[in-house]
């Protein structure tokens, strides 16, 4: 029997139940607003695309970023048709969501499998040419001219003819109020500027400056630190637990007795471990 | 209590004295950057700086630090070397995961603070107790001789 590699990613996946989520919550106020106009055609962008009106311009990636380099690919598939370059840009995880953000091919809010490029192939350069269709839009009617005479470039809309122009941030919020595009022309693979080309990754720099968040740097006020020891047998039950020595150790909060566990709870993980 | 010094900054912090530093960082500082790695200090995720030097955060006791000065992967970059070492980290392109290389960027600095031009001999050396489990060591080596140039 041969196993393949990603047949054991696949297997580990679903066993799994998905691999580790990034969480965080959307950047409240003076942003475009979620999804959900029910008169829309077309999925709202904003899902993907915050654009402020201090022209902060922010990509939610739905996928987790583990190495593979998926937040700098997604986020390219985005700016490419959003127009926008890639120093423009800041990036952030999606928050837990499913409706807006199960991987398509997955079916649910989970990155493995090499699925992450193959669900956000459509979805997300959608999204950004929906959003650049809008700020288009906003900019034709501030403007009182054709939609078609204005182009987008690196964050900016233009209108030639008149040598005006208007970065994103300035229409965000007359495009938030315009109708989403339903189906949307996407650029041809002659025109790309960031597919397909060598990028440097997005998420490095917090990465040599101990600012990342990764799953063990989650902290949240007033959290504790559980350690467990579970059953070395399959089957096998608590019979019974002397806790004074774990209630001793400073920092313990707690001993938790399961059917076929222990859990002790510290203020930190130096307490829960000596504890356990 | 414990007066630690904590990137320039005394903290006093109410932990006993044979608390690992690693976890006063992360737990009760609040310095998420070091990594927890084995806690055995056999992988190098945790390592920090005590006084210039490379130490290993897991195994170094809170009680045993004293005066010593700490340096972390959030400050390391206030010194010359250390932003030397983080900028050709990216421009190598070193990281993969990340999740070691606070650790590698920590032990590079230390290294090149004390060897300005080391050979790939004295690289391996001293790089020899951070691990990468993607297997990053060929960019970490030449990241380390490019910062060594800047």
């Amino acid at each position: 029997m041969t196993l393949h590699r990603r047949d054991l990613l696949r297997t580990g996946l679903l066993a799994g139940g998905g691999l580790l989520l990034g969480f965080s919550l959307p950047r409240p106020g003076g942003r475009m607003a979620r999804a959900g106009q029910a008169d829309q055609v077309g999925p709202s962008p904003t899902a993907f695309i915050q654009i402020g009106t201090d022209n902060a311009i922010t990509l939610i990636m739905p996928d987790t970023e583990c190495g593979q380099g998926i937040w700098t690919s997604a986020a390219a598939l985005i700016a490419e048709e959003l127009e926008v370059g890639m120093d423009q840009i800041k990036l952030m995880p999606a928050p837990p969501d499913a409706k807006l953000y199960a991987s398509p091919a997955l079916g649910e809010q989970a990155t493995g499998g090499s699925t992450s490029i193959i669900g956000d192939w459509e979805r997300l350069r959608e999204a950004g040419a929906r959003a650049r269709i809008m700020l288009i839009q906003a900019a034709a009617q501030k403007w009182h001219v054709d939609p078609a005479t204005c182009v987008a470039q690196e964050g900016v809309v233009h209108h030639q003819a008149s040598g005006r122009s208007a970065p994103y941030g300035e229409l965000a919020e007359a495009a938030n109020a315009l109708p989403v595009p339903g189906k949307v022309t996407l650029k041809e693979p002659a025109d790309w500027t960031l597919i397909g080309k060598p990028l440097k990754r997005l998420d490095t720099p917090g990465k040599v400056n101990g600012t990342a968040t990764y799953g063990i740097d989650v902290q949240v006020p007033g959290m504790k630190i559980g350690t467990v020891a579970a059953s070395p047998v399959i089957g096998g039950t608590l019979k019974s637990i002397d806790e004074a020595a774990a209630r001793s150790v400073p920092g313990v909060r707690d001993v938790v007795k399961l059917r076929n566990a222990v859990a002790v709870i510290g203020d930190h993980f130096w307490a829960a471990r000596q504890g356990l | 209590m414990i007066d630690l010094n904590i990137n320039g900054q005394t903290h006093s912090v109410d932990v006993p004295p044979d608390m690992p530093v690693l976890w006063v960082l992360r737990d009760v500082v609040g310095l998420t950057g070091t990594k927890f790695g084995c806690g055995i200090a056999q992988c190098g995720a945790c390592t920090i700086h005590l006084d210039g030097q490379a130490v290993r955060s897991c195994m170094l006791p809170a009680g045993a630090v004293g005066n010593a000065a700490i340096t972390t992967i959030e400050k390391i970059g206030d010194s010359p070397v250390g932003a030397a070492v983080q900028k050709a980290w990216l421009a190598t392109e070193v990281v993969q995961c990340g999740y070691c290389q606070s650790g590698q960027i920590m032990s590079a600095t230390a290294l090149l603070e004390q060897t300005k031009k080391p050979t790939d001999e004295q690289i391996d050396a001293a790089m020899a107790g951070n691990i990468c489990r993607c297997g990053t060591y060929v960019r970490i080596r030449a990241a380390i001789h490019q910062a060594a140039e800047a």
